[in-house]
């Protein structure tokens, strides 16, 4: 007997709310992505047409590893919704440039309230030291004017209940960056002595940084104060790496390094990973850092080639497993590359060349007919 | 492995002092030299003086030179080959059977049969190269390359920078090459054979690799070089032609598609296995990489079979020639993509929207069958569309929005169409039409996107000793003096 959408997401509610910090089984696992796989098997009847073609059925799955994921892209190109269409609360859509024909991916979800259960105890935890109700500044738009950025639901959901409403966006709706605000904002709670959160995009925090630099501005944050930075440092006016971005970060903010913390997250999925310092390192050395999931989202780390599983603490595709994702499809094969070891998953970025191959590129500007500029 | 080096400087140049190494896919690696400025600056005034020593050298002989070096890579017993063959595929990120095929489809146009020929379809008389001519009336001419020519290769269609090479030397410019990352092997080989066989071709070749750009050879190679010749991706191009000065000529061969028409006078009694097997062919080579590799192929309805099932004799074509010529290492980004558009095609298909995915595991030899006629750009890699038209005299109108950025338009059975439908295909702006078979090997003498080999390498100069007072032009001009 196959589950409704209703019960099982409220089951997992259930199951998210015993919290983030204690590790779930294996057994555990394998149970709820096997009924979920089972759940979107028979409810979404293209990926049941696709899972078939792959070779896995409900009857054929035997461990979690075995259900077949869709590629990322897939969002972009159909609408991926386990339940029913008319019951779809908010498409979310992704920020990226379109590709050719295909527009931006969308993310169909059926319960808010679910992505809610996943998202906010991990980023309690993460971000908010566990408990103290910081404020938080968004350096993102404001879920009201971007109601489709799964970034700006997460940092407002964030806001209103692990904030206590306490916070702003600093964002607006044509993307420009309120930096009088800001500056203001980050004063009064320095002056307060109210340590905050502050999270944004790599890019608007370079952006950021830029203009405190020019402007010459410079802040001592209390302590306890934390610095979020989600998604991609390239393409931008100004390309840094990511372990200047984050000194340049401390240093402008008196914000220490271990207390500045990386969001991997994609609009595909409904739960994020948090970065976190191996507890020797201090926080200082950025490469011993790793990305941990909550317990509802596991990851396989699959060779490029062959998609097979390669061995621990080889890089490889990463093919990501979410049970928050319950209402579209559970299983996401990505274009992000990794490695997973003893000490967690370490995310080593979008799979890229060294340099363009072929004089025949699969490039994304073909189609703008001749010379875009 | 040892890196395999891929610079060649000239004879005397200096030992560089730093060195770097990048490892590729697959265990291999290549080493570069990192020249300090006035490294460059020998090296290049080196080139510019070997440049005009070579001024002085028949073009016949070049010719000669070269095509013994070309020989040599087609003797099976040669070890010039063999160590060709051992260098291109870890190289290049091919199969050691493609390797093969590569080397022996380059090297014929690189003999010195086939050079001379396109010497004399491009030049008439070769002559001009070495002296003034009389041409008509009083007119002399002569047609020199450039001391020194700079020559940027794109990524990894290996054989691509020879190409350059030669074409360069033919108008006896000495050169300097950078090559693609995967073409570096034939290039640094081919330039080291040739030192053997000719004095005067020691000095006028230097192939240094280096990734990306903005070092400062490029910068003073192109400050210096009075023509530069670029292949590469359209973002690649953008930003030579920035640094290029106004003066310099720039012959650029940017971003191409290929795209392959399959008329229904050739889906007949074989169920279009035979034309099948040549588009295999033609998508297969180079892994697709080729600026000539077609993306999407147009089938016509209404032949014996229909464009859905002719997909799968295609595919059954392709999953064969992939055993015979399997695919390279391919580079995580490539084969990532490969599974990103084979899933996304599967899940249309699932989705019922008319899309069929042909392809198995492992492998990577993909047909996506849609019925949009709209074109797309493949991921590469051996991934190809099929889409069903009811007649190809559509198709040049379907293309419209890509025409700037394509080139070779495989065409076959369209019977006593062709004419009209060749025309139509000139006026969008493609440069080439040919059957699947030649798609790989356009001959030397082709029109590379349009244009001779040489136009942009070689400077006519005309001499007119007396006024040519038979012209009414002329006459009528002198008249009023």
């Amino acid at each position: 007997m196959t589950d409704d959408f209703e019960g099982l997401a409220r089951d997992l509610k259930v199951a998210f709310a015993r919290g983030t910090g204690e590790p779930w089984t294996e057994e555990v696992f394998d149970a709820w992505a096997t009924r979920i796989f089972s759940y979107q098997f028979e409810s979404n009847a293209v990926y049941g047409a696709y899972s078939s073609k792959r070779g896995g059925t409900p009857s054929t799955v035997r461990h979690w590893h075995e259900v077949p994921p869709v590629p990322a892209a897939a969002f972009k190109a159909l609408p991926l919704i386990s339940g029913d269409p008319e019951l779809v609360q908010r498409v979310f859509r992704t920020s990226g440039t379109t590709r050719g024909r295909e527009g931006r991916g969308q993310h169909h979800v059926l319960d808010l309230d679910l992505y809610r259960a996943s998202l906010l105890p991990n980023m309690r935890r993460h971000l908010y030291g566990g408990g103290a109700s910081l404020p938080l500044f968004a350096l993102v738009p404001d879920p009201l004017v971007a109601s489709d950025s799964s970034l700006s639901f997460m940092l407002g959901e964030a806001l209103a209940t692990l904030s206590d409403g306490k916070g702003a966006f600093f964002v607006d709706e044509g993307g420009q960056m309120e930096r009088e605000g800001l500056r203001q904002g980050l004063r009064e709670t320095t002056s307060k002595e109210q340590p905050v959160v502050v999270a944004g995009t790599a890019a608007s925090l370079v952006h950021w940084l830029d203009w405190m630099t020019e402007v010459g501005e410079r802040f001592e944050l209390p302590p306890g104060s934390r610095i979020m930075d989600t998604g991609g440092l390239k393409g931008r006016s100004r390309t840094l790496s990511r372990p200047d971005l984050y000194r340049q970060l401390s240093a402008a903010h008196g914000v220490p390094l271990e207390n500045i913390v990386n969001e991997y997250g994609m609009t595909e999925l409904l739960s994020q990973y948090y970065e976190v310092s191996a507890p020797e390192s201090a926080g200082t050395d950025l490469e011993d850092r790793r990305h941990v999931a909550p317990p509802w989202l596991r990851v396989r780390v699959l060779d490029p080639i062959t998609l097979e599983d390669v061995p621990a603490g080889q890089p490889g595709l990463l093919c990501h497993y979410d049970l928050a994702n319950a209402g579209s499809v559970m299983a996401v094969l990505t274009e992000d590359l990794g490695f997973e070891d003893a000490a967690g998953l370490r995310v080593l970025g979008r799979v890229a060349g060294a340099e363009p191959r072929g004089c025949s590129l699969a490039m994304d500007a073909l189609l703008s007919k001749g010379e875009s500029r | 492995m040892t890196p395999f080096d891929a610079f060649l400087l000239p004879p005397g140049c200096e030992r560089p002092p730093v060195y770097e190494v990048l490892e590729l896919p697959g265990g291999a690696s290549i080493r570069y030299p990192v020249l300090p400025a006035d490294q460059c600056e020998s090296l290049l005034s080196g080139l510019e003086d070997a440049g005009e020593a070579l001024g002085r050298t028949p073009v016949r002989s070049l010719s000669r030179s070269i095509g013994r070096v070309a020989d040599r890579l087609l003797d099976p017993a040669d070890p010039l080959r063999a160590e060709a063959l051992e260098m291109l595929a870890p190289t290049a990120g091919i199969s050691p059977e493609m390797a093969d095929s590569v080397l022996a489809g380059m090297a014929c146009d690189w003999t010195r049969e086939r050079l001379d020929e396109l010497l004399d379809r491009e030049f008439g008389s070769v002559d001009v190269l070495d002296a003034f001519q009389p041409r008509d009336g009083g007119r002399m001419v002569r047609a020199r390359g450039p001391a020194i020519s700079f020559h940027v290769g794109s990524g990894t269609v290996p054989g691509v920078g020879v190409t350059s090479m030669i074409r360069a030397l033919l108008v006896k410019s000495a050169v300097l090459l950078k090559p693609g990352q995967g073409d570096v092997a034939l290039p640094v080989l081919f330039a080291r054979a040739l030192r053997e066989e000719m004095a005067e071709l020691s000095h006028a070749v230097a192939v240094v690799y280096w990734p990306g750009g903005e070092t400062e050879l490029e910068t003073m190679a192109l400050e210096r070089a009075p023509v530069v010749v670029a292949y590469g991706g359209d973002d690649a191009i953008r930003s030579l032609r920035a640094r290029t000065p106004v003066t310099t000529r720039l012959v650029t061969y940017h971003h191409r598609v290929g795209v392959g028409l399959v008329g229904r006078e050739a889906l007949g009694s074989d169920r279009g296995s035979g034309v099948a097997r040549a588009a295999a062919y033609a998508v297969s080579m180079f892994d697709q990489r080729g600026c000539v590799s077609p993306h999407v192929l147009y089938v016509e309805e209404g032949g014996q079979v229909d464009p859905m099932e002719w997909a799968g004799v295609l595919w059954n074509a392709m999953a064969e020639l992939e055993v015979e010529l399997p695919v390279g290492r391919l580079h995580p980004e490539d084969a990532s993509a490969v599974h990103q558009v084979r899933g996304v095609a599967e899940m249309r298909e699932a989705s019922g929207t008319g899309t069929r995915a042909f392809h198995s595991d492992p492998g990577f030899a993909t047909v996506i069958f849609e019925s949009e006629p709209d074109f797309v750009v493949s991921c590469l890699s051996r991934v190809v569309y099929v889409k069903p038209i009811s007649d190809l005299v559509e198709v040049p109108a379907v293309l419209k929005g890509v025409e700037r950025h394509l080139q070779t338009v495989a065409l076959e059975g369209s019977g006593d169409r062709r004419p009209a439908l060749a025309e139509a295909l000139a006026r969008l702006g493609v440069t080439r039409i040919t059957p699947f078979q030649e798609v790989p090997w356009p001959p030397p003498w082709w029109h590379h996107d349009g244009a001779s080999v040489f136009a942009g390498l070689v400077r006519w100069i005309d001499s007119e000793e007396t006024p040519s007072y038979s012209s009414t032009c002329s006459s009528t001009r002198h008249n009023t003096i």
